[in-house]
C-alpha cells in the first residue's frame, strides 16, 4: 500500500470506518445467506437420502417426500416384493398435518414406519426411546427446540394424544420436521387400514435400480418409482426452488449496498481531494498511478470489510441456531472464497466513478491564475 | 564558455478559441533561459502569465512554435508523454504551497520521488538533505498545519527539487507571505539556482522580488519585454513603467 493510499484512508477516519462497516455488513449478509442456503439445501434432502432404501415407490403424480399425497394399497407391498431385483418392500405412511403442542398448532410431517425393521424411521437417536410404541411419538430435536416440548410431553394429532418418548435428529426440513409413530398408530390415527403412502424398496445386490423402476412402472398402474437420490433431489428442489429467488434478490441487494457504500465513500473522498489529485498530476504523477491509488483505497477498504464481515459470519453461523432453530447454516470455505471474489469485484466497481472523476481533473487548475 | 539553455520558447503562440472568438494569450514569444539563471516574469492580470507557466510546465501544448526543456522538444510530445517530462525535468512551486496536509514535510518530499521509483531509505536520505538545504532541518516530521507559511513554501521548494529537475517553475511563490518571508523564499530560490545549479522561472505580481532576479520580463498582451535594465526594475520604491517603451 502506498503512503498516499494510507494517508487518504486515515485522513478521514469516520468515512473510512463507515465504509469498512458498510462492506462488512454487505459481506456478512452475502456470506450468511449463502451459509443458510447451504444449510437448508443439505438439511432438506438429508432425511430422504439417508433412508435405508434404494427405490421409493409412490402413486403417480407424487414425486417427493413433502408432497406426500400418495396412496398405495397395502397388498401392493407383497407384489412389489416379487419384482425381479427387489429384496424387500417396506411400507411407510407419511402425512403433512397440523399437530398441537404446548397449546400451539404446528405443521409437521408425520411418518408411520415399522419399528421392527426401522426402515423409514428416525436417522439418529438422540435421547429417550429409540422406537415408538402405541400412541407414542419420537420428535425431531429441531421440533422440540422450536416448540418448547420434549420427552414426557404430549402432542395432539388427528384427535389423539401422543406421548413424546424420544428425540431424534436428521428430519429437519426447516419449515417442517418429521415426527415418527409406529405404522399401527398411524393407521389408527389416519384411518389408513388398507393404504400406505410409499413403499421403500431394498434391492438385491447387483440389481440395477433402473431396471426395477422400469419394471414397476410397466406392471403397476398409476405408479411411479424413483431412485433414492432422485427422490431426495426432488424433495430438496421443492423447498429450495421457492427460496432461491428470494435469496438471489437479497444477495443482489447486499452486493449493490456494498458497492454503493464503498463507491460513494471513495467518490466523496476523491471529490474532496480533487485539488490534491490535480497537484499530483501537475508534478508528474500519471493517471495510471492515480487510478492505482483509488483502486488501492477501494481494495483495502473492501478487504478490511471482508475480514470483519467474514469473521462475523463465522461467529454467527456457529451460534445462531441456538437462538433461532430455523437458521440451519453451513459455511464452506469455498463459499467464503466466492464471497472474497465478490468483494474484490465490488471494490473494482466502486472505483470506477472515482477513477473517471480523476481522469477529468485538470492539473492546470492548481495554478493561481 | 556559454551556459546551457534549459528553457527555450521558440516563436510560441497560444490561441484560445471559443466559438468564433479567438484570444492570443501568447503571441510569437521567443525566450531562452540558461542554467543557474533566475528569471522573474511579471505582468498585469490576464496578460498570459499562467498560460506561459503551464506551457513551460508541460501541462499544455502551444498552438504553434516549439518549447524545448533541457534539449527535449516537448511540443512534439503527446499527452501521455508529458507527465514523464514533468517528473524528470520540472519542479513546481505554487502560490498556496499545495502540500499534502496529512503528510509530514519529509513525506511530502519523499512522495514525489515515488514517480521515479525512488522509495525507502534512498528517498528518505535525499528528502532530508533537500529539507536541510532549504533551512528546514529539524522540522521534517511536522505536518503542514504545524508550519508557518514561509516554512511551507520551503518544503514546497524541497519537494520541487526531489527529482533533481533542471527547471523550477514558481507560480506567485511569495504571494501568501509577508515581505520578510517573501524575501527569504526568493533568496532560497536564488540559492537553488546559484548553488544547486537549477534554472528558476518565477511568475509573480510581487514587485519586491525583482532585485533577486537575474532578469525581469514584463508580459503583456501576449508578448514579453525585458525590463531588467529599466529604472526600478531591480528594486527601489517604484516599479518600472511598463508603458515607457
Amino acid at each position: 500500500m502506498t503512503l498516499l493510499t494510507r494517508q487518504n484512508l486515515l485522513s478521514e477516519k469516520v468515512g473510512f470506518l463507515i465504509s469498512v462497516a458498510g462492506i462488512a455488513l454487505s459481506v456478512f449478509l452475502i456470506a450468511f445467506l449463502l451459509s443458510l442456503y447451504r444449510g437448508w439445501d443439505e438439511g432438506v434432502g438429508r432425511f430422504v437420502e439417508r433412508v435405508d432404501a434404494d427405490v421409493w415407490v409412490a402413486r403417480e403424480g407424487t414425486s417427493d417426500f413433502l408432497n406426500a399425497a400418495s396412496i398405495l394399497p397395502t397388498d401392493m407391498g407383497r407384489d412389489l416384493g416379487r419384482v425381479d431385483g427387489v429384496s424387500e418392500a417396506f411400507p411407510v405412511i407419511v402425512r403433512p398435518m397440523n399437530v398441537t403442542a404446548d397449546g400451539k398448532e404446528i405443521g409437521a410431517q408425520l411418518v408411520g414406519y415399522d419399528p421392527e425393521s426401522g426402515v423409514g424411521g428416525p436417522h439418529k437417536h438422540e435421547s429417550g426411546a429409540e422406537t415408538p410404541g402405541q400412541d407414542e411419538v419420537i420428535i425431531d430435536t429441531a421440533f422440540g427446540k422450536q416448540n418448547g416440548v420434549g420427552i414426557g410431553d404430549s402432542i395432539e394429532a388427528a384427535g389423539r394424544s401422543l406421548e413424546i418418548v424420544g428425540e431424534s435428529s436428521g428430519g429437519d426440513f426447516v419449515f417442517t420436521q418429521t415426527m415418527f409413530v409406529s405404522l399401527e398408530t398411524a393407521r389408527d390415527m389416519l384411518g389408513m387400514d388398507d393404504w400406505n403412502t410409499f413403499y421403500l424398496l431394498q434391492l438385491d445386490g447387483g440389481a440395477g435400480a433402473d431396471a426395477v423402476i422400469a419394471s414397476i412402472e410397466q406392471d403397476f398402474e398409476a405408479t411411479g418409482a424413483f431412485e433414492s437420490d432422485e427422490f431426495a433431489e426432488a424433495t430438496r428442489n421443492r423447498i429450495m426452488k421457492s427460496v432461491i429467488p428470494i435469496l438471489i434478490v437479497v444477495l443482489a441487494l447486499a452486493f449493490v449496498v456494498g458497492v454503493a457504500i464503498t463507491g460513494l465513500t471513495i467518490y466523496n473522498s476523491t471529490v474532496e481531494k480533487a485539488r490534491e489529485y490535480g497537484i499530483l498530476k501537475a508534478i508528474g504523477f500519471t493517471n495510471r498511478y492515480l487510478f492505482r491509488l483509488v483502486m488501492e483505497q477501494s481494495v483495502v477498504t473492501c478487504m478490511l470489510g471482508f475480514v470483519l464481515g467474514a469473521g462475523g459470519t463465522i461467529l454467527a453461523t456457529r451460534f445462531v441456531s441456538d437462538f433461532v432453530p430455523q437458521f440451519v447454516t453451513l459455511l464452506r470455505w469455498q463459499d467464503l472464497l466466492m464471497v472474497l471474489g465478490t468483494t474484490l469485484i465490488m471494490s473494482v466497481i466502486a472505483a470506477v466513478l472515482p477513477v473517471r472523476r480523476i481522469a477529468n481533473v485538470d492539473p492546470v487548475s492548481v495554478f493561481s491564475g | 564558455m556559454s551556459k546551457r539553455i534549459v528553457l527555450e520558447f521558440d516563436h510560441v503562440t497560444k490561441v484560445y478559441t471559443t466559438g468564433e472568438l479567438s484570444v492570443h494569450a501568447l503571441n510569437d514569444i521567443s525566450l531562452a533561459v540558461e542554467e543557474q539563471e533566475v528569471v522573474v516574469v511579471m505582468g498585469p492580470s490576464g496578460a498570459g502569465k499562467t498560460t506561459f507557466l503551464t506551457i513551460a510546465g508541460a501541462l499544455m501544448s502551444p498552438t504553434s512554435g516549439r518549447v524545448i526543456i533541457s534539449g527535449t522538444d516537448i511540443s512534439v510530445l503527446n499527452e501521455g508523454q508529458l507527465p514523464a517530462v514533468r517528473q524528470k525535468m520540472i519542479g513546481f512551486v505554487f502560490q498556496s504551497f499545495n502540500l499534502f496536509e496529512s503528510l509530514t514535510a519529509l513525506q511530502n518530499v519523499e512522495l514525489v520521488m515515488a514517480t521515479r521509483g525512488i522509495t525507502g531509505e534512498g528517498a528518505r536520505e535525499r528528502a532530508l538533505a533537500l529539507l536541510s538545504a532549504v533551512g528546514m532541518e529539524g522540522r521534517q516530521h511536522n505536518v503542514p498545519k504545524k508550519l508557518s507559511g514561509g516554512e511551507k513554501q520551503r518544503v514546497a521548494i524541497a519537494r520541487a527539487l526531489a527529482n533533481n529537475p533542471d527547471l523550477v517553475l514558481a507560480d506567485e511563490p511569495t504571494a501568501n507571505l509577508d515581505s520578510k518571508r517573501g524575501r527569504e523564499i526568493m533568496e532560497v530560490l536564488r540559492m537553488v539556482a546559484k548553488e544547486l545549479g537549477k534554472t528558476v522561472v518565477a511568475v509573480t505580481h510581487d514587485l519586491r522580488v525583482r532585485e533577486l532576479a537575474d532578469r525581469v520580463l514584463w508580459l503583456e498582451d501576449g508578448s514579453f519585454r525585458d525590463i531588467s535594465d529599466e529604472p526600478g526594475a531591480r528594486g527601489g520604491d517604484h516599479p518600472p513603467d511598463p508603458m515607457a517603451q
